[in-house]
């Protein structure tokens, strides 16, 4: 199966990055939505749907705490699993990214193995 | 934590974010200049939180030329002016997070925006250091931290 995918990063290079690991992995993409905050994400997420979110946390205008909130506070969007990932890889960011609504988090740095087998945990993909 | 286990964390996140993100390899340890290269490009991030400091990374132009190469997959095409920024500010967030996560894993610290700022004002005489050779130019990174009152 193929998964619509959304990566939210103010870096354009970083996104190309965490695209060219996807496909590294070998996770399958349909399609591919790039937002450069959270605001430009739920813009986004009122166009199209996806399947899954990654999110950065640290970007100008709607970081990814706000935009995991508002993800939170709606009804439609809520039931999408969204995935952080960050460079940083504390115990206590991780946990507060959980409790606004994260169901995954990786940092980086990380392997396509890394990602993949987070991308397929959230999304409850069996390897059977 | 002593300088030599600060040091040890350093070289250690240097070695798995640069092999891990952007496909370069540590050939060995180089000697850390106070004066940078000619041609040296440097990034810098103030973070707070459990501890507070800042960290900084400073590529002579030909690492800066290939990190960046490798981070945006770009094999032919040489990698513009902002762009080569662009990757060296990602790599020093991500060197800093992974240096800070390495220091005290179940603490809390918030990372500034990384920028660029001139070669000649990383190498703090206060800064914990380490320098890499990765083959086509050298890295060095500097970290200090404010004292804890």
């Amino acid at each position: 199966m193929a998964y619509r995918v959304m990566i939210v990063d103010d870096s354009p290079s970083m996104r190309a990055f965490v695209r060219r690991v996807i496909d590294l992995s070998g996770f399958e993409v349909d399609t591919c939505l790039n937002a450069g905050n959270g605001a430009q994400g739920l813009a986004l997420l009122e166009q199209q749907a996806v399947d899954i979110i990654l999110t950065d946390i640290n970007m100008p205008e709607m970081n990814g705490e706000e935009f995991l909130r508002r993800i939170e506070e709606h009804d439609k969007y809520r039931v999408i699993p969204v995935v952080v990932i960050s460079t940083d890889a504390t115990e206590n960011r991780m946990q507060r990214m959980i409790q606004l609504g994260a169901k995954g988090y990786i940092s980086k740095p990380f392997s396509p193995e890394a990602l993949r087998g987070e991308l397929e945990r959230v999304l409850g993909v069996s390897h059977d | 934590m002593t300088d030599t286990g600060v040091a040890e964390s350093l070289a250690a996140a240097a070695a798995d974010v640069l092999e891990t993100m952007f496909f370069s390899s540590v050939i060995g340890e180089a000697p850390v200049s106070a004066t940078p290269p000619a041609g040296a490009v440097a990034a810098r991030l103030e973070f707070s939180g459990a501890r507070s400091g800042a960290f900084a990374v400073r590529l002579t132009a030909g690492a800066a030329q290939v990190v960046a190469a490798s981070f945006l997959a770009e094999e032919t095409a040489e990698p513009t002016k902002p762009q080569v920024q662009e990757v060296i500010c990602e790599l020093t967030n991500m060197m800093c997070g992974s240096v800070l996560s390495r220091l005290d894993r179940g603490a809390h610290f918030d990372l500034g925006q990384p920028a660029m700022v001139d070669a000649a004002e990383v190498a703090q005489p206060e800064a914990v250091s380490r320098a890499f050779d990765i083959g086509d130019g050298e890295i060095a990174i500097f970290l200090s931290m404010d004292v804890q009152s």
